[in-house]
């Protein structure tokens, strides 16, 4: 894998006569960060579920970490972490029990996941709260649980679906900075959020409306080319344009 | 798959033994049912209340009192001190009251008449409401009465039956229904905890994050499995021990030979467990489904009552029922002993039951995960 981490040409899929995902392309570098946007509704979900190999596209042709998601889909999830908005890990079970059991379905070696629960553990400042059964932790620990959890295996591509909703700022600031440190690594990081503040921390974003990507570009340039305030307005604007189209 | 299965497993069981009420569910229901089955339903008849109105107070009269006094199936009162005030008519209200289960009446002339080798007739009044407790305690005192005849006149009857009760010689119920508590632990707590398996992580959200990893859904399902079995031989061994030990309940055959065939009939209850799971979208429904199943296989098991009681529609009804064969092997094997040829008809039964339902649930489950 040199340079890209994900492609996609033209990619649909739909259910009966709805068109979740209407023929989108996209690349996405390796080591980037890549927002995903859209309104909620747009398709996010689905499109990033055929990218994860959990769904498979009605049409359309694309390659994550190398691997064509029509076909080698098993491959593909051995090397990407997901990680959703809504907690998905054990709650009766501790962080590092969690842990253990994410790095034993990855089919890790037992010493191996115990280096990186500790090395985790301490990168994400988990290390008091490691033994403690995960649905006694606060939601900020919680997201940083889940985010361990996803890297456990060093995966080449993190999914993340509104990673730091229901998140307090100052949480969110040590995440985005876990993956700063992570997309400089060579992690490529796909991210879906709700927050434009956010969205400004990525490197490019794409805007999805209605199952079709609308706009695509650096956060800055795509503000510059539509003269907007800011990338709030901006992703306003273009929602509503196409509302009235 | 290797590691991911045995991580699998060993979560299931970190995941059961915090739970408390699972942890209750399990070891606290053998207890319970043991003691329920053991000690309440009791299908044995002994200590029948009777009332003997007894107008002759003679020395044969009082041996004949006593004769019905041995053995223990009779607790006898008398109900005439005085002729007068106690008269049969009263019996009615004791049976109604339940005071009174039985009315044995000897008339005045009874030691007269045997001293004169004459015939005389006594009389035996039941209360049917309990219709089994009554014909068994006529039994017994038929039973009594004959050997008493015989004992005054010398003659014994030209065909004599010496009976023996085998495999039970004291006929008690315990011996029946603990088999049978075995049989019905292994079924329910195996079928209710798979029926739930898949459908509580779909609910709970964690199903989503098992689905993008490698883990397929063969390894998935083997290892939830594998889980309640494990936990369903682990109770089935519980129960046994507080079986044997507590109710000194004989162990006549093979213990391997049970271990062995419960490992068949586990085909059978995994299977169920997992269609369930698979039918339901919430853990009420697939406990509803589990527990519908449940009390059908329990009731036409021939837990309870003999399958051979039945209306004859009803016997073939049963034969659709997986449990019964199980049922008639853990009384086979605990209490005659029966081995492995002997039981062949119930393992053919058992074999083609588990592989259809478990290989039809297992691949109806393969195409539903994906």
């Amino acid at each position: 894998m040199t340079g890209t981490a994900v492609e996609i040409k033209s990619l649909t899929k739909r259910f009966g006569v709805f068109t979740a995902v209407d023929s989108i392309s996209l690349t996405v570098n390796r080591g980037e960060i890549f927002g995903f946007l859209g309104a909620n509704g747009a398709g996010k979900t689905t499109a990033i579920r055929m990218l994860c190999g959990l769904l498979l596209p009605t049409s359309g042709e694309g390659r994550v970490a190398g691997f064509d998601i029509n076909r080698q889909f098993e491959n593909i999830k051995k090397n990407i972490g997901y990680m959703s908005q809504k907690f998905s890990l054990y709650t009766d079970l501790t962080g590092r029990e969690n842990l253990f059991f994410y790095g034993s379905v990855y089919n890790l070696e037992r010493p191996f996941i115990n280096e990186r629960i500790s090395v985790l553990s301490g990168r994400l400042e988990l290390k008091e709260f490691i033994d403690r059964q995960a649905g006694s932790l606060p939601t900020g620990w919680r997201q940083r649980l889940a985010l361990g959890a996803a890297l456990l295996h060093k995966p080449e591509i993190l999914f993340l679906d509104e990673p730091t909703g229901g998140v307090d700022p100052v949480f969110r600031r040590k995440f985005w900075n876990i993956l700063y440190t992570l997309a400089d690594e060579g992690v490529t990081i796909f991210v879906t959020t709700h927050y434009m503040d956010e969205a400004e921390y990525c490197g490019r974003i794409s805007i999805m409306h209605r199952g079709k990507i609308i706009e695509l570009g650096k956060p800055f340039e795509l503000i510059a080319r539509h003269q907007a305030e800011n990338l709030e307005s901006l992703f306003i604007d273009l929602i509503k344009k196409q509302e009235t189209n | 798959m290797w590691r991911a299965y045995l991580g699998l497993i060993r979560k299931e069981f970190i995941q059961v033994f915090r739970d408390r009420n699972m942890l209750r569910m399990i070891f606290a229901m053998p207890v319970v049912q043991l003691i329920l089955f053991g000690y309440v339903v009791n299908i044995d008849v002994k200590n029948i209340a009777v009332d003997v109105y007894n107008y002759d107070r003679g020395q044969y009269s009082r041996e004949f009192i006593d004769a019905f006094k041995a053995g223990g199936y009779f607790v006898l009162r008398d109900a005439v001190t005085d002729r007068m005030d106690n008269p049969l008519w009263t019996l009615d209200d004791r049976f109604k009251k339940r005071e009174s289960e039985m009315a044995l009446i000897i008339p005045e002339d009874f030691s007269d008449r045997l001293t004169q080798y004459e015939r005389v007739t006594v009389g035996l009044i039941a209360d049917g409401t309990d219709a089994n407790s009554a014909r068994i305690g006529s039994g017994y005192a038929f039973q009594i009465v004959q050997k008493f005849s015989q004992k005054k006149t010398g003659f014994t009857l030209p065909v004599q039956v010496r009976s023996k009760i085998l495999y039970n010689p004291e006929a008690q119920s315990v011996y029946y229904m603990i088999p049978g508590i075995v049989a019905t632990i292994l079924t329910m707590l195996t079928v209710m905890l798979t029926s739930m398996a898949i459908v509580r992580e779909r609910e709970k959200g964690t199903l989503e994050q098992l689905l993008v990893t490698p883990m397929n859904s063969i390894t998935l399902i083997l290892g939830k499995i594998s889980t309640f079995a494990i936990l369903g031989i682990i109770e089935m061994i519980f129960t046994l021990v507080l079986g044997v030990l507590w109710f000194g309940i004989p162990f006549a055959g093979s213990p391997l030979l049970l271990f062995a065939l419960s490992f068949l009939y586990l085909l059978t209850t995994l299977g169920m467990g997992m269609f369930f799971s698979n039918i339901s979208s919430t853990q009420q429904q697939a406990m509803f489904f589990a527990w519908f199943f449940f009390v059908f296989a329990m009731l036409t098991s021939g837990f309870f009552t003999p399958i051979s009681n039945m209306p004859v529609w009803m016997q073939y009804v049963t034969l659709i029922n997986p449990m019964r064969y199980f049922m008639d092997i853990v009384r086979g094997i605990m209490m005659k002993g029966s081995g492995f040829t002997d039981l062949l008809d119930n393992i053919y039964a058992l074999v083609i039951f588990g592989l259809t339902i478990f290989s039809f649930s297992f691949l109806r489950f393969k195409k539903r995960i994906v």
